[in-house]
This record gives structure tokens, sequence and C-alpha cells, in this order.
């Protein structure tokens, strides 16, 4: 426990170091990177472990948006209250969803999940106070002045969500270590073997969903946060794609993998678009590029490594023994 | 009352149309117990080659043929090609649960970005094969129009050509036998995996459909059947995806239901009452409404 | 243990690798923010696809046609302009992704013609425009807000505001349609609500009033439409929104036999772009819209024949119309920017030459630029035209006749302004 307190401690000095090095487009990425890791981690949760695949946890993330914006607009709260809220007001309607969708599994549950991605975020639509299509604008407001002129918008954007990430991944582990962790992992084994051994695997479910859509609600008002906006256009059925695209290519059941996760899906448009350059620049070809090359590196991985890269070398190494 | 009917008969257009696409969600999922996202990705392509026929030879009935020829060959090919390799690969340890979602879904966003490398992003429009003007009845024009009359027809007929085919052949026989005991099938002689790619190359034709038909009332974009997507599946469930007569079922529910609430309460609902048809209908039958008792689980 | 060390050390490698490619995209940086000795970079962001994109998606073309014309005729000052057309799927949060991508990694020297109310919005808010200093020229939106120099003391209009045109439309209801039914449909966001403002203010009293959300445009929701307008008998009904909307409004009025004289807002009335979509000519005829250019079809005009060229020469395949028309003048408006901000541009200079020179352009627009150091108005007015059974815009009435006003409480008034000729070969030679 000290050595993984410690360890978190050093992970937070290093991306210090790293926030005062590199430029703003960096630093504005780091904070990307941050945010996915967060959401990621509620997928982790979600299906690695309570074996619940879930299309929507990018709803989740809009409640957490909006719920920040609201509580920081409307009722005036500090900052860190409206990340609370956040946290507070996600893992309630994840309680909800939780408890509809215990008895779901598989198709039933994911098919119930997508409904969700997809309407959600047009709620927002109807009701005057979400803002509509434009979206409810979210200031965090500048750095302190104490930190001079030179520390941009976007440095203390991932200096905030560098903190909140480290903060909820280090919960996460030692929640996914502890003795809930494993009955998760048995119910997604064996539901069967697991209820038979005394779990009450419907609350476990429920408990699942709550924390999941606890940290992608944090997510979201993360996510926020860097555009400074939330509108339903960021919370799309896409993200929820490429939300659990990202766990299945880190590895769906492995914590340390969402930071390597999070890279890829902030690093795929990157490349995408330096490839599209060199290959001409073609209006197309820049829309259409990302994409495929995200498709075809999903196909591949999940043909190949289901269980993340990890998973190949373990089994070598487990061969080898 | 005017509205009511109104309100049924284009609910019951809409419906048919998800119809199609939830029936080759159900195909699919019965004979391989996938869900198959790039069904919309298929009908997709499908549709984009039913489109050029249709827009070079002005006969929307060609491209139709054409699209379902296409979206036969495209199923046949993704079972062959793709589900063999995933299925021979991916299915041990915990993304076991999720592997084939992801793959699907991988391949819909394959053949998006392939059609948009293409085709481009430009909204495409295929010329309509019947009047898009609401018939008049005395003095009124209500907003049913022959072209609604033709999808429900067409869904129809097709639906009647499925059930004989699947009800009276051979080959629906090892349709079905193979879907519900592949062993025992497989003992009886039939040759499950072709069969089963058989099953595909259908649903890929009924997908292609689907998409000519909701195209020639909307646009035809990369995205443009995405919501096809969405509302097959939810019908899919809704109906039990072990059921087809289920799916369609759960389809007009849907169609009916979503219109209900385009027309009397407002347009920015529509997708949450989709979500909440859904919820209703799992909280009393968690397997659909066509489920018999909890016969079969994921 | 050691299988957990194992699993980290693949994690450390990977992580570190996915970061490495990372830094590897990053681009050299510029000696001055994009301006080099040879290079001006200038960046947009507007709907490239989706469902807001018809028509609109032509405009960075043209303007990039009008550009490579300029670049082969000696430049800026020597220096060739580049575009950089990010696509933003007229979604505010993809608009703010975008934005900052040309500034912190393409580092573009100022944005131009951006488009969309609630994508330059969030934008500005969102990236810090302001802040930064970062000249935005030419908006492609006429969101009276943006005139505002107090909250946006970078950014410069160019299309007239929508409550200035709400205006004109109001005064033109009262002149020639008094007495009628009135119907409106908008688009429920600011672009939308701008423009009711302004008619509530001018008094203008709607029968029927129909709010669409954007996005939610479709057949299935313009049947809605539709049955409000039928059902409340509107005789004259007004559109205030995108392209993409007044497509499926007229095709299903046609096919529900319901037509109204129908008033449509510029924004979204391109014949060209309609027709694509799906809108028979017939109905299109008659059709009134307020216009600020000559029709794009009008060859005697020496700016249009001048564009038509140019789009022949550089932007071969597309077809010229509204859209193109106003990319190409944008590019002739920056052009002149561009210059009157001297040899050695920099971000501030280019902001006070559009400042206190600006309103002096050379634009296709019949209507004065307000530009000042005060307001960051555009063009100030409208003339109404008639769409005819060809798909071309005539001006009502037979002649043109420009009305100006403001976006507060200014009267609307009859103009005789008279534009500045086009420079020569549609080359500004200002400075």
């Amino acid at each position: 426990m000290r050595k993984k307190i410690a360890l978190f401690i050093f992970l937070g000095w290093v991306l210090l170091l790293i926030g005062d090095r590199v430029d703003e487009l960096r630093v504005y990425q780091g904070a990307q990177i941050a945010m996915y890791a967060i959401a990621l981690s509620s997928i982790v949760l979600l299906t690695g472990y309570s074996g619940q695949v879930s299309l929507g946890n990018g709803a989740m993330m809009a409640v957490g948006g909006y719920s920040a914006a609201l509580s920081l607009n409307n009722l005036g709260s500090p900052v860190w209250f409206a990340f609370v809220m956040a946290v507070v007001v996600s893992a309630l309607f994840g309680a909800l969803l939780g408890t509809a969708a215990a008895r779901l599994s598989g198709p039933y549950l994911a098919g119930t999940t997508l409904a969700l991605a997809v309407g959600l975020p047009e709620i927002a639509n109807q009701f005057a106070f979400l803002g509509g299509v434009p979206g409810i604008l979210f200031d965090v407001g500048f750095p302190p002045a104490r930190f001079g002129e030179e520390f941009t918008q976007y440095k203390w954007f991932f200096w905030i969500a560098s903190f909140i990430a480290l903060f909820a991944l280090f919960i996460t582990s030692n929640i996914l270590q502890s003795r809930y962790g494993r009955t998760w992992r048995a119910i997604r084994s064996n539901s069967l073997a697991a209820e038979l051994s005394g779990v009450h695997s419907g609350r476990m479910k429920i408990l699942a969903f709550t924390i999941s859509s606890a940290l992608a609600g944090l997510a979201g008002a993360v996510m926020a946060m860097t555009i400074s906006l939330v509108a339903p256009g960021a919370y799309t059925l896409s993200l929820s794609f490429a939300l659990v695209t990202g766990a299945v290519l880190a590895g769906v059941s492995s914590l340390p993998g969402v930071v390597f996760g999070a890279l890829i899906l902030v690093a795929i448009p990157e490349v995408a678009d330096v490839l599209a350059n060199r290959l001409g620049g073609d209006e197309n070809l820049n829309n259409y590029l990302p994409g495929l090359i995200v498709s075809v590196l999903l196909i591949l991985s999940v043909i190949f490594t289901p269980n993340g890269p990890g998973e190949k070398l373990r089994r070598r190494h487990h061969k080898k023994m | 009352m005017q509205k009511l009917l109104e309100t049924f008969l284009i609910g019951l257009s809409t419906g048919s149309i998800y119809a199609l696409m939830s029936l080759a969600l159900v195909l699919v999922w019965r004979s391989t117990r996938v869900v198959n996202f790039a069904q919309a990705g298929q009908a997709m392509l499908s549709t984009y080659i039913g489109f050029e026929i249709a827009s070079r030879t002005e006969i929307f009935w060609l491209g139709l043929a054409c699209a379902i020829a296409a979206g036969a060959l495209l199923g046949a090919g993704v079972d062959y090609f793709f589900m063999r390799v995933l299925f021979k690969h991916a299915v041990s340890g915990p993304a076991a649960v999720v592997a084939p979602v992801i793959a699907t879904l991988g391949l819909l966003g394959l053949i998006r970005s392939i059609v948009g490398l293409i085709w481009g992003g430009e909204f495409k429009s295929i010329k309509a094969p019947a009047s898009t003007d609401g018939f008049t009845i005395g003095e009124r024009t209500i907003p049913f129009s022959p072209l609604n009359l033709l999808i429900i027809v067409t869904v129809f007929l097709i639906l009647i050509i499925l059930a004989v085919i699947f009800q009276r052949t051979n080959l629906g026989l090892s349709l079905r036998a193979s879907a519900y005991a592949p062993e025992i099938a497989q003992l009886a002689g039939i040759r499950t995996a072709r069969t089963r790619t058989i099953g595909w190359a259908i649903a890929g034709g009924v997908g292609g459909v689907a998409g000519m038909l909701v195209t020639s009332s909307n646009f035809l974009s990369p995205y443009s059947l995405d919501l096809l997507l969405v509302f097959g599946f939810i019908a899919a469930v809704i109906g039990g995806l072990e059921s087809m007569v289920g799916s369609v079922l759960g389809a007009l529910i849907l169609g009916i239901g979503l219109t209900i609430i385009l027309n009397y309460i407002g347009t920015s609902l529509v997708f949450i009452g989709g979500f909440v048809v859904l919820i209703v209908v799992l909280l009393v039958k968690p397997d659909g409404i066509m489920a018999r008792g909890r016969a079969r689980r994921a | 243990m050691i299988r957990k060390t194992r699993g980290k050390g693949t994690w450390l490698a990977a992580t570190v690798l996915a970061a490495g490619s990372l830094f590897a995209t990053a681009l050299p940086a510029h000696a001055e923010t994009g301006v080099s000795s040879s290079e001006i970079k200038l960046g947009i962001t507007l709907p490239l696809t989706g469902a807001a994109s018809p028509g609109y998606n032509k405009i960075g073309n043209a303007m990039n046609a009008y550009f490579k014309y300029v670049n082969d005729n000696g430049g800026v000052y020597g220096r060739k302009i580049t575009l950089i057309q990010k696509n933003d799927e007229y979604s505010p949060q993809l608009s703010i992704a975008k934005t900052n991508e040309l500034i912190l990694k393409d580092k573009v020297f100022a944005l131009v013609g951006p488009l969309g109310t609630a994508n330059y919005t969030a934008t500005h808010k969102s990236v810090g425009l302001a802040k930064r200093g970062i000249p935005s020229l030419f908006l492609n939106t006429g969101f009276s807000g943006f005139a505002s120099k107090k909250s946006y003391p970078s950014s410069f209009m160019i299309l007239p505001s929508y409550a200035m045109e709400a205006k004109i439309i109001a005064q033109f209801l009262k002149e020639n349609h008094a007495g009628k039914k009135l119907g409106i449909v908008y688009q429920n966001d600011e672009f939308g609500i701008d423009g009711m403002g302004a008619f509530k203010a001018a008094g203008t009293k709607f029968d029927v009033t129909v709010a669409y959300t954007s996005g939610s445009q479709s057949a299935a929701t313009a049947q809605t439409w539709v049955s409000q307008l039928a059902a409340g008998g509107a005789q004259v009904v007004v559109f205030f929104g995108v392209t993409s909307a007044t497509a499926p409004l007229l095709a299903v009025s046609a096919a529900a036999k319901y037509a109204p004289q129908w008033i449509l807002g510029s924004v979204g009335a391109d014949p060209l772009t309609l027709r694509a979509l799906g809108v028979p000519l017939a109905v299109l005829n008659g059709a009134q819209t307020p216009a600020g250019n000559p029709s794009p079809n009008d060859t005697s005009d020496e700016y249009v024949k001048q564009f038509q060229e140019i789009n022949t020469k550089y932007n071969t395949g597309t077809a010229f119309d509204d859209y193109v028309l106003q990319g190409m003048n944008i590019g002739l408006m920056t052009v002149q920017g561009l210059r009157a901000a001297g040899a050695n541009p920099t971000r501030k200079g280019l902001i006070s030459a559009m400042e206190n020179k600006g309103s002096t352009f050379a634009s296709v627009a019949y209507s004065p630029l307000g530009y000042s150091k005060t307001s960051n108005v555009g063009h100030t007015g409208y003339y109404m035209a008639v769409m005819d059974a060809s798909g071309d815009r005539k001006p009502f009435g037979g002649k043109v006749t420009l009305y100006t006003t403001d976006s507060g409480s200014g009267p609307v008034v009859v103009s005789t302004f008279k534009r500045p000729a086009m420079p020569a070969k549609g080359l500004p030679s200002n400075s």
C-alpha cells in the first residue's frame, strides 16, 4: 500500500516536470489523456471486471459533465464542488441504470445501454436550462496569478486533470484489488458458481454500475473543463464506442492499461492527420483516414490480442514456465 | 382521430423498415450468437452500390436488385472471411464477452471509412420509386404517401418470402436446425458452417433492401444508416432476439411508438422515447416479448 | 511478483512508444506565428461533412481557389497564402478541437471565415482567442453579438447581422404583405433567436411560430412543422435556418400541397444547393429572399464575372453558386486585409488595419462596411430578391433597392451607397 502511494506521488511529480517542458499543444493533449484514462477505467471496472458490456458510458460522461456545469453556473459552487457533484449525480444515475439492467445480460444489456447512449444527450435539447445544442459554458477560471504570466490556461487544465486522474486511478486500483474486485471477477467467470458461494450477484452488479458511472461522470466533468463547454455533441454514440475501443486495445481488464489506451485514443487522430497530409491532403482522405486506421487497428487487436498486448507476453511467460 | 390514424400509418411504414433491419440482426444472432453491428455498414455499402446502378439506369428496382445481391455477397463474405477468423482467435479471457461486439463495431467503422474514401461525404439522393406526395382524401392531404404504402407492401412481401423459405424449404430447415442445435444438426449431416454463411447472406440481402427503402425518402451518406441500426437493434431486443416474428413485432411497436412521440410530444424526445420503450419492455420481460421463459441466455 | 513486473514492463514500453509517436508528429516552430518569409498560414473551421454541410462545404475551397489565383500573381508582398481547412461538422466542440489544432499545431497566423454561430461562440471562449490576440476575420455567421468590440476585440464580421436581416424582412413584410397571416420557422439556437428578437422589436406578429433544434431537421420532423403551419393558416412563411432544413421544409410542403409565400432567410436560401437536395424548381419559383450580393449567374457584374473565371480555372468541377461567390469574396477581403497590415504583418497590425482601413475595402456586396475602432460590423444591408422559374435570383421590383440598418433600434432606410470598383483583375493593390 505504501509502495503504491509512493508510486502515484512519483508519477505526479513526473507529470509536473513534463508539463513544464513540453509546448502547449502537448500539455492540452496531456489533459485529454488524463480524461480518457479516467473514462477507460470505468470500462475496465464494468466490463473487464464485472463482465457487463455497456455501450453507454458516454451517456454517463454527459451526466457528469452537465452536473458539473449546472453546479458551477446555477448553484454558483466552487470548482472542486462541481467535480464532486459530477461524481455524486452520475453515481446515482448509475445505480438507477444498474437496478434496471441487473437482470439483463449480453446483447440485451448492450442494446439498452446503446439506446441510452443515443437518447440521453438528446434530453439537453428539450430543456432550456440544459443549454440545447450549443450547450452550456463551463469555465473553471484562469490559473492563479501567482503562477505568473507564462502559466497558460491549458497547463492549468493539465494540472487539474492529472491530479484528478491520479486520484481516481489510485482509488479504483484499490477497489479492484479488494474483495470487491475479486467478487466481480467471480461473477464474470461464472455467475452461477458465484451465487452458490454466497455472492449476491445482483447487488454487486449494481455496485459495479454505480462506481463505473461515477468514474465516467468524473471523466465527463474533466472533459467539460478542457473544452470549456458541455454540449450534447460532445457525448455522442461515437464517444461510447471510442471508450470501448480504447479499453479493448489496452486490455479490457487491465487498469494500468488505461493510460496506454488513453494515449492511443489521443494519438491516433494525430498520426492519421500527419499520414493524410503526407498522402496528398485530399479532402476525403482527411475526413475518413483516421476512422480507417482506428477500425483496422481495432479489428487487428480484437482478433489477435483481445485481452490487450500484455496478455500475449504473459502467455509466453507461462509457456516458458 | 384523423391524426391518430395518420400517426399509426406512418409508424407502420417506419416500423416496417426497422423490421427489416431487426430481422437481419436476429438472423445473424440466431445462427452465430453475435450481434452484427456491421449490419449497418453492409446495408450502407449495398445501398451505395444500388444507388450507383439506380442513378445510372434511372430504374429504382434494378438498383434494389443490385443492392440485394451486393448485400448477400457482402454478408457471406463477412461471415466467411471475418467471423471465422475471429472465432478461431478470440474466445477466451475477460474480453470474450466484448470481443465480437467490438469486432463488428470495428468492421462498421472500416466499411464506413472505405465508403467515405470512395464516394465522399456529400449527401446523395435516390429518386423514389413512388410519389412522396401524400394521398388526398376528399379535401385533406394526409402525410401518408404512395411511397409509404410501397414500403409496407415490399416489407410484407419479403417477410412472406422469408417465412416460406424458413418453414417450407429444406434450406430453411437446415438454417433453423443449425441455429438451434448445431451439433445435432451436424450429426444429421447438415453442413452448419455453410448454412450459417447462407444465413448471413440472407441477412445481408435483407439489410440491403432496408437501406434502399430508407434512403428513398432521405439522404445517403456514410452515416445515414446509423439510426436504422440503433432502432433495428432496439426492435430486435424488444422482440427478444430469439424470434423472427418477435423482431418484426418489436419493430412495428417501436415504429408506431416513436411516431406517436414525434407527433404528440416533440421531436427532441424521440430517442429517449426509444430508450423508455425498451426499458419498459425489458423490465417486464428481460428476454424480450416473445421469449419463452428463461430458455436461452447469452 | 515476477508476473506483475513483466506486465508493468510491457505497459511502460508500450506507453513510451505511444508517447514517442505523439512527439514525433510535432511540427517545427515558425519565426513569427504563421508568417514566414515565403508563406502566410490561415485557418478555417467549417462543416465539410454532416447534416449542415450542404452548400457551406464549398466555401473553403472557393477561398482556396482565390488564394491560389493571388499566389500565382505574386502573392501578398511575395508571400504565398496557405489556407488550412478543418472539418467541424457544425458541432461546437469539434470546432473547439479543430481550432486548437489550427492554433497550437498548425500555428496559423489568423482565422478566416469560421462558420457557425454556436461554433464560434464556443471556440472563442474555450480557446481564448481574444486573450491570445488571434485575429478572426470575416466570420461566416451573422450573430449580432459578435459585433461587440468589448466582447470580441479581435473578431470581424462580414455578413450583415441576423438582427439587421430580420429588421429588413420585417419592413418588407409591412410594405408588401400587410394583413396576411404570418408564420415563421427558425433554428432554436442563438442564430435563430437573434432574428426572432429583432422581429419582436420591430413589432412583427407571427400567427404560427415553429422552432426546430439544430440537427433535428429531416423529412419526418419537417412534417410536423408543415402540419403546424398549415393548421395555423399561415399565408406568408419566413424561414430562418440552414439550407439542409430549408430543403425538407419546402419538399414536404410541396408534397402536402401547402404553398404559402416563402421568405427564405439568406443563410438557407441558395437555389443550387436546394435543388441538389431535391427541392423541385417549381417550389422555389416565387420565393422571396434578402440578398446582399448580385446573383451568382449575373455575368454583367464585374465581380461575378472575375470570380467565375477564377472558379473555372482554380476550382474546376464546382458549380458557381452563392457559396462559391461568398468564399471568393472573403478571399478578396482577406487579401486586402493582409496587404493593409503591411509588408511585415503582425497579428496586432492586422487587427488595427481592419479597424482603420477595413471599411474602404472592395467587396461584391452592395452595402457599406462598418469596420471601425468601436465596431466589428461588416456589411450592413440587404435588398429583397425573388427566385424565378429557372432558379435564378432577380431583384424584387426589377431593380436593386438597397436597405441598410443597424443591429439595434435604428431605422431601416433606403441607401444610395455605391460599392467600390473591383481592383483590376480581382487583384488588390491596396496598402
